[in-house]
């Protein structure tokens, strides 16, 4: 092996992942100054604002220790989370697609899985001063019950959390298996090459079909508007990442607008069929994927107000319905 | 007790979630306690009192005049309702005339307060309901009313309108002022048919809030709830109809019947081209004269009482004036009748229902935060 062919893939994959994060970080700013600002008539954020001055600002903040029974463990799942996109997207990156069944849906599916457990976690270990903990007479004069068994408001985004791995999320799922069922095989490499020889899947009717599907899991996965229900503000506030604060909130925000770039990749790669490389055109195709996405998201949730079980069962009901009904079509 | 409580009380209660005293959702401090099973509320209990400042208290011994613009500060949304209560308690127990004029400035004061305090809910509804984009907008309209308000007064909140015997001089309208509303109101009408027009069509919005934190008549009537929540059960009530001030006014009492969110929305949206145009009525038949009546004697009385609709339901002052000084003064607001719906409106919903549910009855907690226990420490064992 040659000097050269070593030092080709390592370059490629490092300016790929620092370019998708340059991009992943300007993703939020563009979407409050351009989309919701817009839409909502007013001035909005500057744009460099949400995505890279808020986590900069976080990082030299004093952090105060969150009421967690394991702190450490809480204190390390943002950072979890964040190296569990950045895994995503290095085996999106076609100079790995080498690895083997790390460069495949299914490793995919496993990361993206870390990433959900993580918010079960999250919930469960914080005990935030927002709800309990308030120095307020709860029992008051008059209180009628009395002794009851009582909750914190993280608790209640923990079983959303659970729900969301056990059901919210299956769209995101399926959709996935589209592109797999259609080549017939699981590894990137293989859709990847399928789509230069046939066109991108994007452009079948089960193309169109998982692409539906693939939004709207994908809007489920990012917790946005109307799916928010991990984080409503009406009742559980910030849900799982209530108690973070400094750093470990300056790598959520980092983390969100990571995934927002990372999830688009996954598409361009499943449905287009172009992987981002550093040293092709095709990134820049990847990036516009990218602001289309957080287009479309930021008008769905600017004009969306937040659903609870009424509505957001059968979205997902009707979701994966039509995502068994892309796999079929995608294997006839 | 209505059956749907009582039923209520004797299940086993799975899960308590506190939500505040401080709660984004929640404009003001106030305890929520939710009895949950499943995510889906049993009961609930609010408890209020983290923001009394004892306003009667301090009213206790000064003179009717300073007294009154303390009443002003009691809320930051309807100020001035309540120093327009508080004067006409003056004034009926004193036997004042108020100048015609005078009581048409007061009226429109009172329904451009009006008009602000509906945009803020429904601005604050939607914010509830996760719907930026509709909160934003209501709160883009609340602006105009706001600076019609400012433009009056000289300030957004807190206005210092009305005195005893009529209103200060420096708010007269003379007919620069009075275009200027009327370019104002057309603006708002506009917007707010916009607004509703919208709201309606949106399918997702709608089938969000039908339904939701239901309150039947019945239930309303037990409870004593008062204002537009009231109104959205079906009930015709409305103290502007028998209201003096009011009697050269014509206008209509917006009811609806479901006494849901969705009515409770509609109505508040319903109510705000019924003031506008009692605001064009009074800008039209606007009398000549004195804006003050100063030529009254202060003189001793028993305890007055006087209620008026402000634009969440009824309120009611009261004291008795002694050697030109207030004693045992009293306001009760109208939150304080609604907490009680409040509540019934949360159980069986979900618990990221439960603030739209109390939103619904426009509460403003921190103006009913005035009882106060006494307790005395020699009889505690």
């Amino acid at each position: 092996m040659t000097y050269t062919e070593i030092l080709y893939p390592v370059l490629a994959v490092i300016s790929t992942l620092v370019i998708a994060f340059i991009i992943g970080t300007m993703i939020p700013g563009l979407e409050r100054k351009y989309i919701h600002a817009r839409i909502q008539q007013r001035i909005g954020p500057s744009v460099i604002s949400p995505g890279i001055m808020a986590p900069i600002k976080f990082f030299f903040k004093e952090n105060v220790s969150p009421n967690s029974t394991v702190p450490r463990l809480y204190k390390s799942l943002p950072i979890i989370c964040f190296i569990a996109i950045f895994f995503i997207l290095l085996f999106l990156i076609p100079q790995t697609y080498q690895m083997g069944v790390f460069a495949s849906v299914i490793s995919i599916i496993g990361f993206l899985k870390i990433e959900e457990f993580c918010y079960v976690l999250m919930g469960s270990l914080s005990k935030s001063i927002m709800s309990l903990p308030m120095p307020f007479p709860d029992l008051v004069k008059g209180a009628v019950h009395l002794n009851g068994e009582r909750s914190f408001i993280e608790d209640v985004s923990s079983s959303r959390a659970l729900r969301l791995i056990a059901f919210g999320s299956f769209p995101f799922y399926l959709s996935l298996f589209v592109p797999v069922s259609l080549v017939g095989s699981v590894y990137f490499k293989d859709i990847v090459d399928y789509q230069l020889s046939h066109g991108p899947i994007l452009f079948s009717v089960p193309g169109i079909l998982g692409f539906i599907v693939f939004f709207i899991g994908y809007m489920i996965l990012m917790n946005e508007y109307p799916f928010a229900i991990l984080k409503t503000k009406a009742d559980v506030i910030e849900g799982p990442y209530m108690e973070y604060a400094s750093k470990y909130r300056g790598v959520i925000y980092l983390t969100r607008g990571f995934l927002i770039f990372t999830l688009s990749t996954l598409f361009s790669v499943l449905f287009v069929g172009l992987p981002p490389n550093i040293f092709s055109w095709n990134i820049l195709i990847n990036i516009a994927i990218a602001f289309i996405f957080t287009l479309i998201m930021g008008i769905v949730s600017a004009f969306s107000p937040v659903f609870t079980n009424k509505q957001f069962y059968p979205a997902v009901v009707a979701t994966s319905i039509l995502g068994v009904l892309a796999i079929i079509l995608s294997l006839l | 007790m209505s059956e749907k409580n009582k039923s209520n009380q004797e299940k086993v209660i799975e899960t308590e979630v506190a939500l505040g005293t401080v709660h984004p959702a929640a404009l003001e401090p106030y305890r929520l306690r939710l009895f949950v099973e499943d995510e889906i509320i049993n009961d609930a209990e609010i408890t209020v009192g983290v923001n009394h400042r004892g306003i009667e208290r301090i009213m206790e011994g000064l003179p009717v005049e300073k007294a009154n613009s303390l009443t002003e500060k009691v809320c930051g949304i309807c100020s001035n309702s309540h120093i327009w209560n508080s004067v006409l308690t003056a004034e009926k127990g004193l036997e004042i005339d108020v100048p015609p004029r005078a009581n048409y400035i007061r009226v429109i004061m009172e329904e451009l307060e009006r008009l602000h305090s509906h945009l803020l809910y429904l601005g604050h509804g939607s914010e509830v309901l996760a719907h930026e984009t509709f909160s934003m907008r209501a709160f883009s309209i609340r602006e105009t009313v706001m600076e019609l308000l400012r433009m009056i007064g000289g300030n957004r909140v807190q206005y210092g309108v009305s005195i005893i015997g009529g209103v200060r001089p420096r708010c007269d309208l003379d007919g620069g002022r009075l275009q200027k509303i009327s370019d104002g109101l057309d603006f708002i009408e506009k917007k707010v048919a916009d607004f509703a027009d919208r709201f309606v069509n949106d399918s997702i919005v709608m089938n969000r809030i039908t339904g939701v934190g239901q309150i039947s008549q019945k239930d309303a009537i037990r409870l004593e709830v008062t204002g537009p929540s009231l109104r959205a059960t079906g009930v015709d009530q409305d103290l502007r109809k028998v209201m003096k001030e009011y009697q050269d006014f014509d206008f209509n009492v917006v009811t609806l019947s479901d006494g849901d969110v969705k009515d409770n929305i509609l109505l508040r949206v319903l109510e705000i081209p019924e003031a506008i145009g009692i605001i064009r009525q009074a800008i039209k038949n606007l009398p000549k004269g004195s804006v003050v009546n100063r030529s009254w004697e202060m003189f001793d009385t028993d305890i007055i009482h006087s209620h008026i609709e402000v634009p969440r339901g009824t309120l009611y002052h009261s004291y008795k004036i002694d050697r030109g000084k207030v004693r045992g003064s009293i306001i009760r607001t109208p939150s304080m009748s609604n907490i009680g719906a409040m509540q019934l409106a949360c159980i069986g919903n979900h618990i990221t229902d439960a603030q739209l549910c109390i939103v619904q009855c426009d509460p403003c907690f921190t103006c009913t935060d005035r009882a106060i226990e006494i307790v005395d420490l020699n009889k505690i064992d």
